[in-house]
């Protein structure tokens, strides 16, 4: 073969993604990592690079993964679905990307996942909405437990817990929220009760009235909620004091994030959510948090931390395989069993769900303090 | 009753929201006949202006304001200098663009400058509102709707009663008859925008208690402002505020006595159904004249 032959296969080969894609030999590893840099969400995608920065950090220092480097390559999704396509496919486009960090939010993941399914290689997705682990698509991986594990703590919480029966659920209308709602319902029915309300409206409303007087009028005495962006719940939540609504409140991880206890104040206080992070909910995540907290000057919460363990899981099944070849990594990530991450302890089930149980959280007086963790089996 | 009530309170207090924003579009509209894209994003400068001023350096609250205020006042005529007058003579279309890339601009300029977290204002008054019977009466809204009927009565008053608003009217209707009867349509203008600018900002001021400060907060009320400038007649003082009102009120309604998912759709029908039937907007006559 002729020098010019043997460099037109190894550019061919290249093209293919051959040529990184199976290294195990000293250099680098990139991670692709799609999140908000613009765009309402903004705040939470700095959280999310605060977060996964601090793994890869923590990886290079004990010597990198097969004694690569990781490096982290990020593109803004602009908090649209548009935006999230567009950046995962800039960086699909970069055969020498391993694996990938998707979005937080389901609607988004959603939006990728025909692209994550042509592409074929490992994606670690934060969102929520049970079916995106459960339509057939091999390549996703999810370093949260989904909503239906957290509709059935809400219910569980709220019925047997508070032993309150007249349930309202007040949910946003996308991917995420629509997610949440029907398994909040579902959850709800295993305990013989109907909502006396159901209630979607659409994200980035300035207004909430007619959504907390329809919760007023429906008479319902706790609010089971699904709030994607803090600043829809923190109006809702002013908007429901004003309007003078007692009923209690058990909501989404949404409800116990940094921003939303910084936005909503004392209308929160009071309040139960549901976290898929907490820092007393095991050494783990109180050191997290320690570490956290002097880097992003707020609390750790659920935006950080589940790309921290994002990348220390895909850093394992790297080193686990031998390899970055995306078969092998995908397996070696299944295989993943009682690996203690800072949202929880792993156990991949074959849909790519690692986590299966939340913890239950309540603000007292703005502060987010750890009531108990819930582990469901199945 | 009690909701009604409490809904028509808070459809109007969004409505006066969404009047203040749209006073902004219909005056730099009347000054220089061009749509300015990026009035949102001044009523956002002026919400991030009050958070620097009172959080970042400890001014009191009210001490802010005015600061706020003339901050404004210097970012519209840098606007002006910078977005409108290097296209000053050419069409409507390439203006229009010119403010939407300074919208883009100034949204990630602060992006980039004071970074991404939203940020909670204090609303002007220490008590929450008022409760009247069943109905509670925000004094953020309050404050908003007082300070929408005052500025209605004083670009009234300056447009159609004062020297310095009829230069400007006459500006506005034609620049090359105003220049030649000596009027400084250069100067004019540049008042206009930072006028503009100062309303914008007084806007964001009002709101960010209710809104919070964020990089968004301009585009989350800019459209709707847009759509009821429409509504009430383009270029139309009181249109505006008519427009602005009903579109408040027309949406508080619809999302609780019809679908709250579909809340957004309501403001468009009206919007559709204006264009087909009326698209010069309920006191529209000015703008079919210049059209």
């Amino acid at each position: 073969m002729s020098t010019r032959h043997m460099t037109a296969c190894a550019l061919v080969a290249l093209a293919l993604g051959y040529g990184v894609a199976s290294q195990a030999s000293a250099g680098e590893i990139k991670i692709g990592m799609v999140t908000p840099i613009t765009g309402p969400a903004a705040e939470s995608g700095k959280y999310a690079q605060i977060g996964a920065n601090m793994a890869i950090d923590e990886i290079n220092a004990a010597g990198g993964v097969n004694g690569n480097k990781l490096t982290l390559v990020v593109e803004d999704d602009q908090t649209t679905n548009p935006g999230a396509v567009a950046a995962f496919s800039r960086l699909a486009s970069q055969s020498d990307i391993s694996v990938f960090l998707g979005s937080i939010r389901s609607t988004q993941v959603d939006a990728m996942s025909p692209d994550i399914v042509k592409l074929g290689k490992p994606v670690f997705i934060g969102g929520t909405a049970p079916q995106l682990t459960h339509q057939g698509n091999q390549w996703l991986f999810r370093c949260r437990p989904n909503d239906s594990y957290s509709a059935r703590v809400i219910a569980d919480f709220g019925v047997d817990t508070l032993g309150l029966k007249k349930w309202a659920v007040v949910h946003s209308t996308d991917a995420f929220g629509t997610g949440g709602m029907t398994a909040l319902v579902a959850a709800l029915k295993t305990h013989g009760l109907e909502p006396t309300l159901v209630q979607g409206y659409p994200n980035q409303s300035p207004d909430f009235s007619a959504v907390v007087l329809a919760v007023k009028s429906s008479g319902a005495d706790v609010i089971g909620s699904y709030f994607t962006f803090e600043n829809d719940l923190g109006i809702f939540a002013k908007q429901l004091k004003q309007f003078g609504v007692q009923a209690k409140w058990v909501g989404s991880p949404s409800i116990t994030t940094s921003t939303a206890l910084k936005l909503a104040g004392p209308s929160l206080y009071g309040t139960y959510g549901i976290a898929d992070f907490a820092a007393d909910s095991s050494p783990e995540a109180k050191a997290f948090d320690a570490k956290y907290q002097p880097i992003a000057h707020v609390p750790a919460d659920n935006f950080g931390s589940w790309t921290f363990d994002a990348v220390h899981i895909a850093a394992k099944a790297m080193a686990d395989a031998k390899t970055t070849e995306p078969a092998k990594v995908r397996a070696a990530i299944l295989a993943i069993k009682g690996y203690k991450g800072v949202e929880g302890t792993y156990n991949f089930d074959q849909n790519g769900d690692g986590l299966h149980g939340y913890n239950i959280v309540r603000n007292d007086g703005g502060k987010i303090v750890f009531d108990k963790h819930v582990e469901y089996n199945d | 009753m009690a909701i009604f009530l409490q809904l028509l309170f808070t459809g109007i207090g969004i409505g006066a929201v969404y009047s203040l924003v749209a006073l902004g579009f219909v005056l730099i509209y009347r000054a220089t006949n061009v749509v300015n894209f990026a009035q949102g994003e001044f009523a956002m400068l002026g919400a991030y202006a009050m958070v620097v001023l009172t959080e970042d350096v400890g001014l009191p609250y009210w001490a802010a304001i005015p600061i706020s205020l003339v901050a404004m006042g210097v970012i519209g005529a840098l606007f002006n200098l910078g977005v409108y007058y290097p296209l000053r003579h050419r069409s409507f279309l390439p203006v229009v663009i010119s403010t939407i890339g300074a919208s883009i601009l100034l949204t990630n300029s602060v992006l980039v400058g004071y970074g991404p977290a939203p940020e909670s204002l204090p609303g002007m008054f220490e008590f929450p509102g008022f409760q009247v019977g069943e109905v509670f009466l925000d004094s953020q809204y309050l404050l908003i709707i007082a300070v929408t009927i005052l500025l209605v009565a004083f670009q009234y008053f300056f447009f159609e009663h004062t020297l310095l608003g009829k230069k400007m009217q006459a500006t506005s209707q034609d620049k090359e008859m105003a220049s030649l009867l000596g009027i400084p349509v250069a100067r004019m203008i540049m008042l206009t925008f930072i006028y503009s600018a100062i309303l914008g900002g007084l806007a964001g001021i009002l709101v960010a208690p209710i809104l919070f400060v964020s990089v968004g907060l301009g585009s989350q009320v800019a459209l709707k402002a847009f759509a009821a400038s429409i509504i009430g007649g383009f270029g139309d003082v009181t249109g505006a505020i008519v427009g602005g009102l009903s579109l408040g009120i027309i949406e508080t309604f619809g999302a609780a006595y019809i679908s709250v998912p579909y809340k957004d759709a309501f403001a468009f029908l009206v919007l559709f159904g204006f264009l087909l039937i009326r698209p010069q907007g309920i006191f529209g006559e000015k703008v079919a004249q210049k059209a």
